[in-house]
Parts: structure tokens; sequence; C-alpha cells
């Protein structure tokens, strides 16, 4: 196992607490402090590597990029959603509390289902659709037409706004702050003819209607995404729909199936 | 993959389009009409003869003064009734279609009323 470079042991240190959640031997999460060292360049998730390297090896959690790129070190710092790489103990020098993200079942330690999640993302179809492609002529797109949807293309898929969104704790089944995002970015794109497949879901109770415009989901995100922007408008673009829809009751019968797992 | 479900489009357009309305009027119209009817007297922008009984009924039961009663209590009602559905909701107090009915019906009938009480005003 690789020694972490960043944290000799001569430093100040501070009291991180952390859950810890092994199913083989604890009926519910449980807490566990840890004194680690730490100076102004140390990260949360620096932190968790330094504890699994000289303390515990058996706790878990997930990582990969360590620059909040991979979106995969999502934990709670003190009660909010924080990418652990990008979190750092200099701002908590009266110790911290790390916990597994909210809202999603605990597998072991700080590694929660993250399934949920993904099954929504899929639901929206979060990719271009019906683009004419050729191999020989790329797709154009003006600077304006990029910038309509570029500032909802930078999700990571962390999952911090689904343990901001005090709807999706209510409901699982709402499908959520990043998920919804995406498919605006989507439908926004002047590449991409899907969104009469993504709109039904959108429509439906448990797509944009589902929020109540708490906000926290934006405020949490580490890429600048707004996921509660987009899906604001999305209650317009779905209200539209409906006005139209409506009126015309011909296109009754296009409407997608939901899948179901 | 096991049976699929149609995807049922949500009636909440209906209520959230008629609470944002209620909102742009519970923020903007309102506070200007306080500000303009309690202290405009007061800071001599309006004499209080311009807001005599007589005036103001006569204001009111013009045929433009269902704009009034639409913007200040029909849409503002909706906008309430529309907070307190969602905040039974988030309280986990109520989930139930009982709990939209007993809202937004009440709604329906308080604006009904308001309506019954201005035609009233008009008419008799
Ligand atoms: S919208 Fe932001 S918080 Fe949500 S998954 Fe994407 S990057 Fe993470
Ligand atoms: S380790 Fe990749 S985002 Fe934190």
């Amino acid at each position: 196992m690789k020694q972490p470079d960043s944290i000799p042991s001569d430093k100040q240190h501070l009291s991180m607490t952390v859950q810890r959640y092994r199913p083989e031997q604890d009926d519910a999460p449980v807490w566990q402090s840890y004194q680690v060292p730490y100076d102004d360049s140390t990260s949360v998730l620096d932190a968790l590597h330094w504890i699994k390297e000289q303390q515990d090896s058996s706790l878990a959690y997930r990582w990969s990029c360590r620059m909040a790129i991979c979106g995969s070190c999502g934990v709670m710092v003190d009660g909010t959603p924080k990418l652990g790489c990008k979190t750092f103990l200099r701002d908590y020098p009266k110790g911290l509390k790390v916990a597994a993200l909210a809202n999603f079942p605990i597998e072991k330690d700080l590694i929660v289902d993250m399934n949920q999640f993904l099954h929504h993302l899929t639901a929206l179809k979060p990719y271009l659709i019906g683009q004419p492609s050729s191999a020989s002529e790329p797709n154009r797109q003006s600077p304006e037409q990029v910038k309509r949807y570029q500032q909802f293309a930078n999700c990571i898929n962390c999952g911090l706004c689904y343990s901001a969104c005090p709807q999706f704790g209510l409901n699982p089944e709402f499908l959520g702050p990043a998920a919804i995002a995406l498919a605006h970015r989507y439908n926004l794109d002047s590449r991409d003819q899907g969104k009469a497949e993504r709109q039904p879901a959108l429509n439906s109770k448990n797509g944009v209607w589902s929020c109540t415009f708490v906000g926290f989901c934006s405020t949490v995100c580490p890429k600048g995404v707004d996921p509660a922007a987009a899906i604001n408008q999305g209650k317009i673009v779905s209200t539209m729909d409906g006005v139209i829809q409506w009126f015309s009751p011909k296109q009754l019968d296009t409407t997608p199936q939901e899948p179901t797992s | 993959m096991a049976a699929t479900k149609r995807y049922q489009r949500s009636d909440e357009p209906i209520w959230w389009s008629l609470f944002s309305a209620g909102g742009v009027c519970v923020a903007m119209l309102i506070p200007a009409l306080i500000v303009l009817l309690v202290f405009g007297p007061w800071l001599g922008l309006l004499s209080a003869e311009a807001l005599s009984y007589q005036r103001m009924s006569a204001l009111l039961y013009h045929p433009l003064g269902v704009l009034f009663i639409g913007a200040v209590i029909i849409l503002p009602l909706f906008h309430a009734m529309h907070r307190i559905h969602h905040g039974l909701h988030d309280l986990q107090w109520a989930h139930s279609s009982l709990a939209k009915w007993l809202c937004y019906g009440s709604a329906v009938l308080l604006s009904l009323l308001a309506l019954g009480l201005w035609l009233l005003g008009v008419f008799v």
C-alpha cells in the first residue's frame, strides 16, 4: 500500500470523528474518533488515507482522482455533503465529523449504494439522441448554442445534490437534481432531438414537480451546476408542454413507458 | 426487465401556475398596496377623502374591481394553500389526496365566496 505523502507526523492534530458501519458486526452505524495530523493542504480524503494507513486498515471509503473530477469521494462533513478531496481540515480547526452521504443506503462505513441515483439518471437518457452524425462532418454549434447548456454539462455525478435534497430523502422515486439537470442540459442542446423522449418522465409527479425549490442542491454542488435552476426552468418547460398537450389531444399515444426494475 | 407503466402527467402545472401568479401578487402588489393605503395618507400622498368608504366601494364594485379581488384575494389564496399543501408533505403530516383536496378545495371555496360577495356588491 502506498504511504500518504502529504502528512508528516510532527504536525498539529485535530479530532476527526468518522461514521463506521461494518454490516457483519454493527447493527447500526457507530462513530469512531481519530486524532489526525494536518496542515494547510490536508484534505478530508488525505486524512481518511492517513487513518487507513496508520490506524485502521478496515476503514472503507471511495475515491479515485483526488482532484474533484471523478465524483466518487462524496461524504457528509459536519452534516453537509462535500467532496472529501475538495474539503480541507484547516477549515475545521475544532475537529469534524465525517459520515456517509445522506439519503442513500450505507453499504459499509462511508460507502453508499448509489443505484437509485444511477437508475434515475438512466431513465432520463442523458446523451445526445437522434443527432445526424457523419464521420466526415462534425456537428457545428455556435458559442451561443454551447452557452445555453454548458453550465449544466459540468456535472460529475457525485450525488452530493441528492444528499442535500430533502425531497429525495422523503421520496427516493424523485428523479432528483443531477438527473434532471442533465436532462435539461440535453434538452437545451441544439444537436439533440430527444426532448419528446425525456419530457414524459420530467412531466410526472416524480419529475420536476417533486421539487419545492429548497435550493440546497445548488449550494452543495462542487461544480457550480445549479441543478435547482435547471429543475425550475424545467417546471416552466413542463407547464408549456402540458398546455400544448391539453389543447392537442392527438399526441396522447406517444407517451414513453416508465422503466421499472 | 419487469412490466413497464406509463408516466402519468402531473396536474401540478395548474397549481404551480396559480402559486407563482399568487406569489408575484403577494411579493409585489400587496406590499405596494399596504404602503399606499396605510402610509399614503400619513405621508400626505393621499387625502383621507380619497380613501372614503363611498369612493373605495365605488372603485371595488366597478367591473374592473374583479381584478383587485383576483390579485389580492384569489391568487394569494392559491399561493398560500399550495405552500401549506407542500409544507404538510415536508413535515410528513399528510401525503394523501385528501390533504390536496382540502387545501385547493378551500382555496376554491374561499375564492368563490369572495367572487360571490363582490357580485353581490356590484348588483345589489
Ligand atoms: S449536479 Fe453537482 S452535486 Fe449534483 S451530482 Fe452533479 S456535480 Fe454532483
Ligand atoms: S477523489 Fe475524485 S472527486 Fe474526490
